[in-house]
């Protein structure tokens, strides 16, 4: 052969092995390389019909690529598992049959039939479809290259959406109120994000089930049908139910698989969101609760300091003092010294059981009534009777006002008295012994059924003198519960019965906290001090 | 165990309209797989998928339409989607399905 023309013939054969490798490179399956394959073995070989197998790994079957001939697979199946490249050719050399293991392990497989115008295959030829079979398998290789980084980019993208739906999926549930809504965003998240097929959430009160969400929302779960499964458990003690979210049948193209710790970690992180969500928002309505609260008993303090005395009236002939401390922001406790237009004076100290607003108003009633009856003077006992009503109007069931009132003549030292239920008030009498007013009956606003108040007159004596107090005195508490007591009281009365009403006021003030040791005040403290001269 | 995507395909010129209904998983996306190939082998190269009645699709779904994708680039067609839910318009984003696929207000806007 010419030199010139060999050497033409053989660049021509490298442009074709190059635009070939190009042209399988890009297919974008095995299906089409062997389509383009056939394409080229033809144009190279002239062949009339070829065929291609390609078989997954020695264990599978041959799988039809290509076939212009039916007998061509029978061909095939005859042959070994190849373990390299194997090129036969049948006895007159028109037919070729090569078989050739790919790099991964896989195995392609040519049939190619007799050339065109009845040409036998050379010896040449064989080598070039040996050199063809090799591009094809640098092909392939080149071919699973991409496909595995198309594969890559789409998991990585694959991971960026998951994170992103995180994150948007935390916003969405911090905006929605715990309920079906909520449930029902959580669910279809979890179910896309772990590529379940389908999921539910369980409702349970205790361990009664009380509500399903189902997502798809309309199908019914067979117990059979569930493959694979992943749960896990909402359950907080502040949370009022108890919830299961599981998810049923991870997918995959190839089918049904388990679920992996990605998907766990995915799952968790969303439940994760909602407990968060959920406790926000109870904390932010605990805040708001707390700031009508605050609100509430600001209201209610304002109330009181326009109530309670800022001073008390000077009585000719007397010591008069009073105190009132209340062991929170507003005090259950009232007291109150009134100037009367006849001359006397009206003492009262009252205590509402319970605090805050529903005390204050209850506070404020009675005061604005006690106010209206004194300057009416009706007899206390009839006009006990007409507050015990209105407080009892005014009241809730399990609120009541202990009450003590004492209307003094300052000119004869004579008290006309009625005790509802208060803590009996003490004079300390010149002979230092102490005397205990009971007069009265029961607290106002317990009962409405007209039970008789009984008023007692008492004088007080020149020298003597008189403690109305509330129960935050005898009651006050040290670490260890233990009372300042009556007994306490009693002494500590008789033994500073030489102190002015301030100085005593003071001073058994200061004996309570010594007593409590530096204990939270547990009760409000009032007291009125009246010493006669 | 009855899963709830639907699916409806339409001709409108030569486009393929499919408008999908539910989860597009596995499931849905095989059908739609299967929709498209018919119309693929006979020539038609533009595909429009309406999911406007689907809110939530997994990464099998979208595995799915990414082959459409690629299938219809190597004729030179496109596939185009609209009525896309916020959510699955931004997760499509993210996994580059807008690269090659389009989207539109409605088959009219389709050349």
């Amino acid at each position: 052969m010419d030199i010139d023309l060999l050497t033409e013939k053989l660049s021509l054969q490298v442009e074709s092995f190059q635009e070939s490798f190009e042209m399988l490179s890009s297919a974008s399956s095995i299906t089409a390389m062997s389509r383009t394959f056939e394409k080229i073995i033809r144009g190279n070989f002239f062949t009339t019909k070829t065929s291609i197998f390609f078989r997954d790994n020695e264990k599978s079957e041959w799988k039809i690529l290509v076939s212009e001939n039916d007998l061509h697979l029978d061909k095939i199946n005859k042959l070994d598992f190849p373990n390299g490249i194997k090129v036969f050719a049948n006895a007159d050399s028109s037919e070729l049959v090569t078989i050739s293991k790919l790099n991964d392990g896989s195995a392609l497989a040519l049939v190619m039939g007799s050339k065109l115008g009845g040409a036998k295959y050379s010896d040449i030829d064989k080598v070039t479809l040996q050199i063809f079979l090799q591009l094809f398998d640098n092909s392939y290789q080149s071919f699973l290259l991409r496909k595995k980084e198309k594969q890559l980019i789409f998991s990585l993208n694959n991971s960026v959406a998951q994170l992103n739906s995180l994150i948007d999926t935390g916003i969405e549930i911090s905006k929605i109120n715990i309920g079906d809504e909520l449930l029902e965003l959580t669910l279809a998240r979890a179910i896309t994000l772990t590529n379940a097929s389908f999921g539910r959430i369980q409702k349970f009160e205790e361990s009664n089930l009380v509500d399903e969400i189902l997502y798809p929302p309309h199908i019914t779960i067979d117990e059979n049908g569930i493959e694979s499964r992943l749960s896990k458990c909402l359950d907080n003690e502040k949370f009022q139910y108890n919830y299961k979210l599981e998810l049923f049948n991870k997918e995959s193209r190839a089918g049904v698989t388990q679920f992996d710790e990605t998907d766990e970690l995915l799952l968790g992180a969303i439940l994760k969101q909602v407990e968060s969500a959920i406790e926000n928002k109870r904390l932010h309505q605990e805040t708001l609760e707390n700031e009508v609260m605050r609100s509430e008993l600001s209201i209610a303090s304002d109330i009181q300091k326009r109530i309670l005395p800022d001073s008390l009236p000077e009585i000719a002939g007397y010591d008069l003092a009073g105190i009132n401390i209340p062991s929170k922001e507003v005090s259950g406790d009232y007291f109150n010294v009134y100037t009367l237009k006849d001359g006397r004076y009206a003492l009262i100290v009252a205590d509402v059981t319970g605090k805050g607003m529903p005390a204050s108003l209850l506070v404020s009633t009675l005061d604005a009534s006690l106010q209206s009856y004194l300057d009416m003077q009706i007899p206390l006992s009839e006009m006990a009777l007409k507050l015990n009503t209105i407080v009892f109007k005014a009241s809730t069931s399990d609120r009541f006002i202990t009450f003590f009132i004492a209307i003094l003549n300052p000119d004869s030292g004579e008290m006309e008295i009625v005790n509802a239920g208060h803590n009996p008030p003490l004079i300390l009498k010149n002979d230092n012994s102490i005397v205990k007013i009971n007069a009265g009956g029961v607290a106002f606003g317990m009962f409405d059924m007209g039970l008789p108040f009984t008023d007692e007159k008492i004088i007080l004596e020149k020298g003597e003198r008189l403690f109305i107090f509330s129960d935050g005195i005898p009651e006050a508490m040290d670490k260890d519960e233990n009372e300042y007591s009556d007994e306490r009281l009693d002494e500590y009365l008789s033994t500073n019965n030489e102190l002015s009403s301030n100085d005593f006021i003071t001073s058994i003030v200061e004996d309570v906290k010594t007593h409590a040791n530096g204990e939270h005040q547990s009760d409000d403290i009032t007291a009125i001090y009246l010493i006669r001269k | 165990m009855g899963m709830d995507f639907e699916l409806t395909s339409s001709l409108e010129g030569s486009v393929l309209v499919l408008k999908t209904a539910g989860y597009i998983n596995n499931d849905g996306g095989e059908k739609i797989s299967e929709e498209f190939e018919k119309h693929f082998t006979n020539g038609i190269n533009k595909v429009l998928i309406d999911i406007a009645e689907s809110k939530v699709v997994n990464s099998i779904g979208i595995s799915y339409l990414i082959e459409i994708i690629e299938k219809l680039n190597e004729k030179n067609g496109t596939l185009y989607f609209c009525n896309m839910d916020a959510a699955i318009e931004k997760t499509f984003t993210i996994m580059g399905l807008f690269q090659f696929a389009k989207k539109v207000d409605s088959v009219s806007g389709i050349n």
